[in-house]
């Protein structure tokens, strides 16, 4: 990584080449001919940070996001997460999962951790003791100080923290200034540290700039992942719930195509909006290379307060809304329909198919969904009805002893007159008006079924299965 | 005395529901669904239709009332709020007629997977959201789909339902119950071709509700063409 022709950092084989920050470029190209240098792009680095900041909303609603480092306050969620060491997997692991590599420290103090952290401690410290021990063995070139503090901390002879923090403060002051000084005392604990905390958009858009051209789909699940990493954490600390969303991708040549992503009820969970859009990118066909992605959230609105169940009640599974989306979406709209009833006495009329999950936002509007039963009186005076109907009635054979189908039918029936329906006859799609006469018959075979008569012959229209 | 230990550990493992003694029936405890006809409880572990596991149903024509066989069960789940799922129905469900048979057309899903069935089928009976997944996979269906999609149905409170054709008999599935279906001039012959338990020695003869009456034949295959056509054919012609 370079910045103004001097290295900034490097990764463990250029370390090992002997390559160190500070370095002119053509010395580091001396060193390892073959090294890749990139130029440092601040603009990225804090978007990314700004998405950690807004993925970190998950652990903890108190985050502090300074130019080089994301500090999250954990205090007061420890017991939530079941402890300091549950947590910090969680961190540590969801960091890993999208493929950051951190610098961490877990301290009391904020600049205590920070000034861990950078200098790439790992660790836990918990009582102040185990940060006074931590901090002392800590090199004090903090560059934040200057180069004039640096070069005269040189001047001095002092190398660690430990040996600043023990000569007396009044001539330090004196001779450094009151910022390295308090900078001291606030990182060991004994001046007030107030952080500015991380204010979460109120719109939450997110951008990610791809390092190569990607021109496969399936690819871009895991930048993909980044992203809705980051919605999840900002649904979280906001109390929001996303409806629906979009992954607007960029492609080489300027054009953007959009992928919405409609989870089947409104969520915040990482896990089932990346498994809805594993499903769509696997249908997905790329118009072209992709340079870009960005995810928006399009519907949010405040996530409704729940009862928690006073004995354990576990849910198995992911239920039935989110099921049918991932349907939908591999299958098409189209494939997953739910069954409705409609007064009408033309047999094709008296059903409808649905779209499930419009279905569901309007049973949720509704506050007392109607199911009509039938009472058992029109229960008894209703005539049968099949369970399977055809698409279309077929035609049937006829031969002198009547009407065939896998054999002679035998009437069992009067006949049950099903007619008019003059007020949508013009319309396209529409059935229009019949004159029929329905008998339920049965063939040799044993099955029964609904056949009906009018001006052009016998039709099989429904199955008693 | 050491034998003492591994007597009773074998109690302890005929116990459990999915090992069963070859002159006994497996009794399934909580996990069955009463189909409704007293005399086919008698004949399934479980004393009803298991609930997860995989249950085949084989039968040839369509028409024969093997729905109806089923039918008691689904309006008990429908009654319980429960969804049920049908997966690439051979024709169109007729909402009145579902109703009548007691299940809420709002709780009834149709799926029309095209050639994802398998994984359909699998993805309904995980989610765990279904009471009965019903599925008609036609001839695309092999053996390792169907281990599948038992192992999916395990653990989930599901009756899950495949209709075959009897063409499949003979081949070996892992479906713990294997019913097979004909159509008969009493009722609903039905044949238990593979439960857990002593096998079946001979198959039921079950009284499915049916329309109409028998009694009520108004023309059987000596029916005068001429005779019934003429009223009704000249009010609509």
């Amino acid at each position: 990584m370079v910045q103004r022709g001097r290295i900034v950092a490097g990764d463990p084989v250029a370390t090992r080449a002997g390559i160190f920050p500070g370095q002119k470029r053509s010395t580091a190209l001396g060193l390892q001919p073959g090294l890749r240098l990139f130029e440092r792009d601040e603009g990225r680095e804090s978007a990314a940070l700004h998405a950690m900041a807004c993925w970190a909303g998950r652990f903890t609603p108190v985050v502090s996001l300074t130019p080089e480092a994301l500090l999250l306050e954990i205090g007061a969620c420890l017991r939530l997460f079941g402890g300091l060491s549950s947590l910090l997997d969680l961190v540590l692991n969801g960091a890993a999962g999208q493929a950051w590599t951190l610098r961490w420290a877990v301290a009391p103090t904020p600049l205590g951790a920070r000034w861990l952290a950078q200098a790439g401690a790992d660790a836990v410290f918990v009582e102040p003791a185990d940060l006074h021990a931590g901090l002392d063995a800590l090199s004090c070139e903090i560059p934040a100080w200057g180069e004039t503090v640096l070069r005269r901390l040189q001047a001095f002879g002092i190398q660690r923290l430990g040996e600043l923090n023990r000569l007396p403060a009044a001539g330090l002051r004196l001779r450094l200034g009151d910022g390295p000084v308090d900078d001291c005392l606030r990182a060991r604990g004994e001046l007030p540290d107030p952080q500015v905390s991380f204010v979460f958009p109120e719109v939450f858009v997110s951008r990610l700039e791809l390092p190569s051209r990607v021109e496969h789909a399936e690819a871009l699940i895991f930048a993909g992942q980044r992203l809705l990493a980051a919605l999840a954490g900002w649904l979280n600390v906001r109390q929001f719930l996303v409806r629906a969303c979009a992954l607007h991708l960029t492609h080489d040549d300027g054009q953007v195509s959009t992928l919405p992503l409609r989870p089947g009820e409104a969520t915040a969970d990482e896990g089932l909006l990346l498994r809805l859009l594993r499903e769509h990118l696997g249908q997905y066909r790329l118009h072209g290379p992709v340079e870009a992605l960005s995810l928006h959230a399009d519907e949010v609105f405040a996530r409704p307060g729940q009862s928690a169940a006073l004995f354990d009640q576990a849910l198995a599974g992911e239920g039935v809304m989110a099921c049918l989306a991932r349907l939908q979406a591999r299958l098409g709209v189209s494939a997953v329909r739910v069954l409705a009833g409609r007064a009408e006495h033309r047999p094709e009329c008296a059903s409808t198919f649905q779209d499930p999950l419009a279905v569901a936002t309007n049973l949720a509007a509704t506050a007392m969904p109607h199911f009509p039963v039938p009472a058992m009186s029109t229960v008894a005076a209703t005539p049968t009805r099949p369970l399977w109907l055809l698409p279309e009635p077929q035609a049937l054979q006829e031969a002198l002893d009547g009407p065939h189908w896998h054999g002679p039918l035998a009437l069992l029936t009067r006949p049950e007159r099903l007619e008019s329906g003059w007020w949508d006859g013009g319309e396209d799609g529409a059935r229009g008006d019949v004159r029929r006469d329905y008998f339920v018959a049965r063939n040799r075979h044993g099955q029964w079924v609904w056949i009906f008569r009018d001006a052009r012959g016998w039709f099989l229209h429904g199955l008693f299965a | 005395m050491a034998a003492l230990p591994n007597v009773l550990a074998l109690d302890a493992v005929l116990a459990r529901g999915d090992v069963w003694r070859g002159d006994t029936l497996a009794s399934l405890p909580m996990a069955s669904l009463p189909s409704g006809f007293p005399v086919l409880d008698e004949a399934l572990p479980g004393q009803g239709w298991p609930r997860g596991n995989l249950t085949e149903i084989l039968v040839d024509r369509c028409g024969q009332g093997e729905l109806t066989l089923v039918m008691p069960a689904l309006a008990r789940l429908s009654a319980e709020g429960g969804w049920v799922a049908l997966v690439a129905p051979p024709w169109l469900p007729h909402a009145p007629a579902w109703q009548m048979a007691g299940l809420l057309p709002e709780r009834l899903v149709v799926v029309q997977p095209g050639k994802a069935l398998p994984w359909c089928v699998e993805q309904l009976l995980v989610c765990g959201g279904f009471s009965a997944v019903l599925a008609w996979p036609g001839e695309g269906m092999d053996t390792r789909s169907l281990r599948r999609l038992q192992v999916a149905a395990e653990g989930q409170a599901v009756f899950a339902l495949l209709w075959r054709s009897t063409g499949v008999a003979r081949q070996p599935s892992p479906a713990p119950l294997r019913v097979q279906v004909s159509g008969d001039e009493q009722g609903l012959s039905v044949a238990i071709l593979k439960r857990r338990g002593r096998p079946a020695s001979r198959p039921l003869l079950l009284a499915v509700p049916r329309p109409g009456r028998r009694s009520d034949v108004v023309a059987g295959p000596a029916f005068s063409l001429s005779g019934a056509r003429s009223p009704a054919v000249s009010a609509i012609a």
